[in-house]
């Protein structure tokens, strides 16, 4: 496989890429002078509220505004009706079933139906935050309740009501894969472990700042100006201007600081949808800043999904053969991104290890909860997590070391670059030693001296392993295993690095950051590239869709910045490199490739007397381009745009067979905790995480996404969790029943790192930060552990009840060994 | 349910009042309902971005303020309560040429922040527990930022970074050098 | 969030605030606000004002009354009661659950009287205060009278608070020499709100129980007194039988439990039984240990 770029090395020095440069963001952010949603002062801001349904499934029988007219500072409102007929429904990735029509999405309750609990009905605007809560209030719906589905598992049942009428059925998204030959590798075992069902719960990154959407529409120009928190600005931008049948070029969508994403906030251009309409209808800039309680209904919530028939094929030596089972994904009432999670899993099909055959039947299917949006790990932490599972139950049933049947059964050093089931290609890595050092990292030998010596005290001790990848760098040519008439093929990223008129440097990613740095690393990389210093780079804060840095796949999602961003900066900066080089030959009387970018100088190559310094260059080429050759002057303008461009080819459709991510980092997890006997309440006492993610840019930075990603997941493993009741109502609507670790309920984090640099990337970097959900797999097997092979963990929210469930042998009879 | 006739209603309990707050150091005057949440007036009326609001329910202390020099959640105070009253918010701890104290210092050399969201509010729980008097540990620091809710780090560097502005020797980011510049 | 429309007055006594409360049809105390405000915002209280007596230094402050008894402001705060060392003295299991409350923020603000007035069942003063026997003070424009724990606390979210009244402060007589008090609860997190809590005050003299309190809190109608295990505690010898005899007495049909997103009603009950068990173990050890 060939790249697309060159290697920074070419400029022969590497002075701040690789090093924990301090972030250029945190200034700003230390002294209270960033720029979040709800920060901007806008002359005039009139403020919207969403009216929302109590109920999970109902039908609309009559909605009454005029009480809501009477609030003093009233605006206005933008009705159900009103938006279909000003909208298209928003574009779905499956398509309609065959000889069906689309499920309606719109960004107010579609067809007359509402299908989850925090669904918008209607959204009123007033000129003041207190008015536009008022003005809602006042508004009245009535409903006709309708029988809600709440379980995945009951919503493909031929009595299940119909949440989406047209149609005619709640699966969204059926598929089979089916690579190898599972049932020859189930019939010829050793030993097959079945389970009957696992369960990986909903349950969401919710990010500290809830999503924001200002909206300011110009009526002499026609162009909407959106600003909000954007983790995907042109897919957002498409979105909305194909809903509202508007040009994608008149909407513009800036976001400047971001209080976290972590993948949900892509859902932006539904709420974002209604905003620009009223923005449009009332001339009124306008601004809707979710609430807590909100995002917790449709801000986004993690794929839920239950593994049915689950078989693992096992040789008595401890290879692993093969894996087969049902998938029912929950999606929610609406698919949105989904049912693109069908797909993003096969990235990580054969997880951490040598599976050779791989069969799941994979159904998407609604229910009437809150829509699920991409969340840290997306779709790709449930399989490896039923993976992990599997590997442990396989352990502790056939009586295998778990640390030697994972060493085992890994991809090996020497195999890369491994090609899976499914034809992706993991890069590079090395598990075994990853495993080891986590080990060390919990000091394991102790650990288990500590477990014997815990025996008969009332407190079990358990030590688990997570063993997960972070596949970075879409192919998204895999959308066309969901729908093979999708256009989408690769992936691409832009950047533009430019030298002003001064000569100071300015550099522009179309990847959008949230919190992982992308100032500080595209600073490193652009300075080293052009000889300069760190402090001598200003990078643009969060993105401009008309800054022209971006492309359609621009954004922060799926763990490549490290990849896309970084080698669309790359490619950027030796564009404008190469112009730098272009003016300085001109007028230096070199040839241009004799020319060096060195300490904030163009030099002649072993000539320290000829030498220009840039804002010589910058003024000759924006005030006195007359003094340069005509051919140099009409060829520069020290703007370099590039992109970076992913070495993809499309999958093979039929087999469903390709690569379909350029990176693997790894992250291998280890934890010793303690659990009470009576109360099955856990304390962890240790936890040790490896990273590889390759060459690194800022292992700072790196180091802090590891313990961020981590905290979410343990968070999730014993305490998040997205619950419903059996009408639809939502359990944990807010902060107080949802329970976000606290610094309080963490332990300790140790970190270590393996190197293992990509041969597909421009600098050996890899994207990561997405982590995997590592720690739900290791804190299952560590609750395992203690447990031993009594009870069964077949979920991965882990609270004391069932952690207490499980030492009394809860579930146990769902494993059988053959 | 009903909205509140605004112009009807006699009540001895006023609907709006004027405010005198000294705000970081400064006094600010306002009018302000009585519903009006100090957080909100803080952001809106004086565009004081160190208080942020991240719950609804008190929970995440993205709001935290000093208020006549207590540790509070201005989410959870009335703006017309604080009539008469000092705030202060992040926005003070810098100096006044925008040079950073320790504290934040420490945060920036321990990538104490990602996102940066959550950060105005933590700085203000830190000072406080680092003027307290308090014995500094990692589980006392840990106690002590327990209504501060942070999405990004996972706090174990916002605890080093804590601890190391109390002094102590604490693990150096992953990547550091010895002589780094800051 | 925002809040729904509320007035808001600031008397400058009790006896306007008084006045104002029972001026006001629908109005509400407004004390340090750390659970009223949030109520008002998730509309789960529709107050039509709110009358603030934070500031009201009739309603502050710690002291220590002729009889012995140690007198708390209602409006005082967590954080003043935890620096206290008078409360340290006199009542240190006050103290203690005063230190360990919500956090660092919500000390500064949070009142022992609010936190009693709304008595939310996740709330913990008022299961320890009903174990220590505490009497509240209220007034109103039609004069004044003294409760007890027992009879203030009227079940989930309810008091005997009357319209118009205003809680002033908390009275907590003198313990007998030799009461342990212990307080156990059960969380989901090392940081959120109990599954299950228990308070048991034993009084302890010559070797056996003089009275006893067990009380259960995060379950309905908390604070709940259990009578029958505390008529099984009395006169019993204080070693270690002693939680075999109570829990024999336990009747899990005088409690009911719910279940919610975090753990069924059957693994609340059980927790209760769980903590009741340590507590009175701990109860009993410390008696020993003294």
């Amino acid at each position: 496989m060939s790249t697309t770029t060159q290697t920074s090395t070419e400029t022969g020095t590497r002075a701040w890429t690789g090093r924990a440069m301090p972030r250029k963001e945190d200034d700003r952010l230390l002294r209270a002078e960033g720029e979040f949603g709800d920060d901007t002062p806008i002359h005039r801001l009139g403020h919207v509220f969403f009216v929302r349904s109590p109920y999970a499934h109902a039908r609309i029988t009559g909605i009454d505004v005029s009480a809501a007219t009477r609030v003093p500072g009233y605006l206005g409102c933008l009705l159900p009706e009103e938006a279909a007929s000003l909208t298209e429904p928003f574009m779905e990735i499956q398509g309609p079933p065959e000889g069906a029509e689309p499920e309606v999405d719109r960004c107010l309750a579609g067809g007359g139906v509402v299908r989850f609990v925090g669904e918008p009905v209607v959204a009123v605007a007033a000129d003041s935050r207190e008015a536009a809560r008022d003005a809602a209030a006042a508004v009245a719906v009535d409903y006709e309740p309708l029988r809600p589905v709440v379980d995945a598992r009951d919503a493909v049942t031929p009595d299940a009501p119909v949440i989406h009428a047209q149609t005619k059925t709640n699966v969204a998204w059926e598929g089979l894969y089916d690579w190898g030959d599972v049932e020859f590798a189930l019939e010829h075992a050793d030993h097959v472990i079945s389970v009957d069902e696992l369960h990986f719960h909903r349950f969401s990154s919710t990010p500290l700042e809830c999503m924001v959407v200002t909206a300011q529409y110009d009526p002499g120009t026609d162009f909407f100006h959106i600003t909000g928190g954007c983790a995907m600005p042109q897919i957002t931008t498409l979105m909305m201007a194909s809903a509202m049948r508007h040009p994608a070029e008149r909407i513009r969508i800036v976001s400047k600081d971001i209080g976290g994403s972590f993948g949900v906030k892509i859902g932006m251009y539904v709420p974002a949808t209604a905003v620009a309409l009223l923005a449009r209808k009332l001339r009124r800039p306008l601004r809707w800043t979710e609430t807590r309680t909100e995002h917790h209904y449709m801000g986004g919530h993690g794929n839920e999904r239950w593994f049915r028939d689950v078989k693992l094929a096992v040789q008595d030596d401890g290879t692993v053969l093969g894996l087969t089972y049902e998938a029912l994904d929950d999606v929610g009432a609406y698919t949105r991104y989904e049912p693109l999670g069908a797909a993003i899993w096969t990235q990580v099909a054969n997880a951490a290890y040598q599976l050779k055959h791989l069969k799941v039947r994979y159904r998407s299917v609604y229910t009437n909860k809150g829509p699920v949006h991409p969340n840290r790990g997306y779709s790709r932490l449930q399989h490896m997590w039923v993976v992990e599972r599997m590997m442990d139950i396989a352990a502790h049933k056939l009586g295998f070391d778990p640390v030697g049947f994972r060493l085992k059964n890994y991809v090996q050093p020497n195999q890369y670059p491994y090609t899976t089931v499914n034809g992706c290609v993991y890069d590079s890595g090395d598990l075994p030693l990853s495993l080891r050092k986590a080990l060390d990292l919990i000091d394991y030998e102790d650990a288990r001296r500590l477990q014997e010596r815990a025996r008969g005290t009332g407190k079990r001790i358990g030590i688990g392993i997570g063993s997960t990848l972070d596949s970075g760098t879409n192919n998204f040519a895999q959308a066309r295993l969901i729908n093979p008439h999708l256009p989408f093929a690769g992936n691409t990223e832009g950047g533009l690095v430019r030298l002003g008129a001064d000569g100071t440097v300015y550099a522009v990613t179309g990847g959008v950051a949230f919190g992982q740095g992308h100032e500080t690393t595209v600073a490193q990389v652009v300075a080293d590239l052009l000889g300069l210093t760190y402090d001598d780079i200003t990078v643009h804060r969060g993105g401009d869709s008309a800054l022209s840095a971006q492309t359609g796949f621009s954004g922060s999602y799926a763990s490549q910045f490290a990849v896309t961003g970084i080698g669309a900066i790359i490619n950027a900066t030796r564009k404008l490199s190469h112009e730098i080089q272009l003016v300085a030959g001109a007028v230096l009387g070199a040839a241009p490739e004799d020319i060096v970018l060195e300490g904030g100088l163009a030099k002649v190559r072993d000539d320290a007397e000829r030498a220009l310094p840039f804002d010589a260059i910058a003024g000759i080429v924006h005030f006195a381009p007359g003094s340069l050759p005509p051919e140099v002057a009409d060829e520069v303008g020290l703007v370099g745009r590039a992109v970076y461009r992913a070495p993809f080819e499309l999958p093979d459709l039929e087999e469903k067979f390709g690569n379909l991510t350029l990176t693997y980092a790894t992250q291998i997890h280890a934890c010793v905790l303690e659990i009470d006997e009576e109360t099955g309440q856990t304390a962890i006492l240790r936890y040790g995480m490896v990273d590889d993610c390759g060459t690194p840019i800022n292992p700072m930075v790196i180091e802090g996404q590891v313990h961020g990603a981590t905290a979410h997941g343990i968070s999730a493993a014993l305490f998040e969790h997205f619950g419903y009741d059996a009408d639809g109502q939502l359990t944990a609507a807010n902060f107080y029943d949802y329970h976000a670790a606290t610094a309080y309920d963490m332990p300790s984090l140790r970190y270590d790192n393996v190197v293992s640099p990509s041969p597909f990337t421009p600098i050996g970097a890899k994207g990561m930060g997405e982590g995997g959900g590592a720690p739900l797999h290791a804190i299952c097997a560590a609750i395992q552990d203690a447990v031993g092979d009594h009870g069964m963990i077949l979920d991965s929210y882990n609270p004391p009840e069932h952690v207490l469930r499980a030492l009394r042998g809860a579930d146990a009879e769902k494993v059988k060994v053959d | 349910m009903t909205v509140a006739d605004h112009t009807t209603v006699e009540s001895p309990a006023p609907d709006v009042h004027a405010i005198e707050v000294v705000v970081d150091g400064r006094t600010e005057e306002g009018t302000v309902s009585s519903r009006t949440l100090l957080v909100h007036w803080l952001r809106d009326e004086l565009d004081k971005r160190g208080p942020k609001i991240g719950c609804d329910t008190g929970n995440c202390g993205a709001c935290t303020v000093r208020w006549n020099g207590r540790l509070a959640k201005s989410c959870m105070i009335l703006a017309v309560q604080a009539d008469g009253t000092e705030v202060d918010t992040a926005a003070s701890l810098a100096a006044e040429d925008g040079t950073l104290n320790n504290l934040q210092q420490c945060f920036k050399k321990h990538h104490a922040l990602q996102c940066g969201y959550c950060t105005s509010g933590m700085l203000m729980t830190a000072t406080d527990l680092l003027e307290s008097g308090e014995e500094i540990t990692d589980r006392s620091v840990r106690r002590a930022l327990k209504g501060n809710i942070c999405r990004c780090t996972g706090y174990e560097n916002i605890v080093r970074a804590i601890r190391a502005a109390a002094g102590q020797d604490v693990q150096k980011p992953h990547g550091h050098e010895e002589g780094e510049a800051q | 969030m925002i809040l729904p429309p509320v007035r808001y007055v600031r008397p400058q006594s009790v006896a306007e605030a008084a006045s104002l409360l029972a001026a006001i049809d629908g109005a509400a105390v407004l004390a340090g606000g750390q659970t009223m405000i949030n109520a008002l915002k998730l509309d789960l209280v529709q107050p039509t004002a709110l009358v603030d007596v934070h500031r009201l230094e009739e309603l502050r402050g710690i002291e220590v009354a002729d009889d012995g008894s140690l007198v708390i402001g209602a409006a005082t705060t967590y954080a003043e009661i935890a620096a206290s060392p008078v409360v340290r003295h006199h009542q240190p299991s006050v103290a203690d659950m005063a230190a360990g409350l919500v956090d660092r923020q919500v000390r500064n603000r949070g009142t022992i009287g609010g936190n009693c007035c709304l008595n939310d069942p996740t709330n913990n003063f008022p299961p320890l205060l009903t174990a220590l026997g505490a009497w509240f003070h209220i007034t109103s424009t039609a004069g004044w009278r003294s409760i007890t724990a027992d009879t203030l606390f009227a079940g989930s979210l309810a008091t005997a608070l009357r319209p118009g009244e205003l809680l002033m402060s908390v009275r907590l007589k003198p313990l007998p020499e030799g009461t342990r008090i212990v307080h156990r609860h059960l969380q989901l997190a090392a940081d959120s709100w109990a599954l299950a809590r228990v308070v048991v005050r034993l009084d302890v003299i010559d070797g056996r129980v003089e009275d006893a309190r067990v009380v259960l809190g995060a379950v309905p109608g908390s604070p709940l007194r259990l009578a029958t295990v505390e008529q099984a505690l009395l006169g019993h010898p204080a070693d270690t039988r002693l939680t075999d005899a109570a829990l024999t007495a336990f009747d899990e049909a005088d409690v009911e439990t719910v279940g919610d997103a975090h753990a069924s009603a059957a693994y609340r009950l059980e927790m209760t039984r769980v903590q009741l068990r340590r507590a009175l173990d701990d109860a009993v050890e410390r008696s020993v240990a003294a």
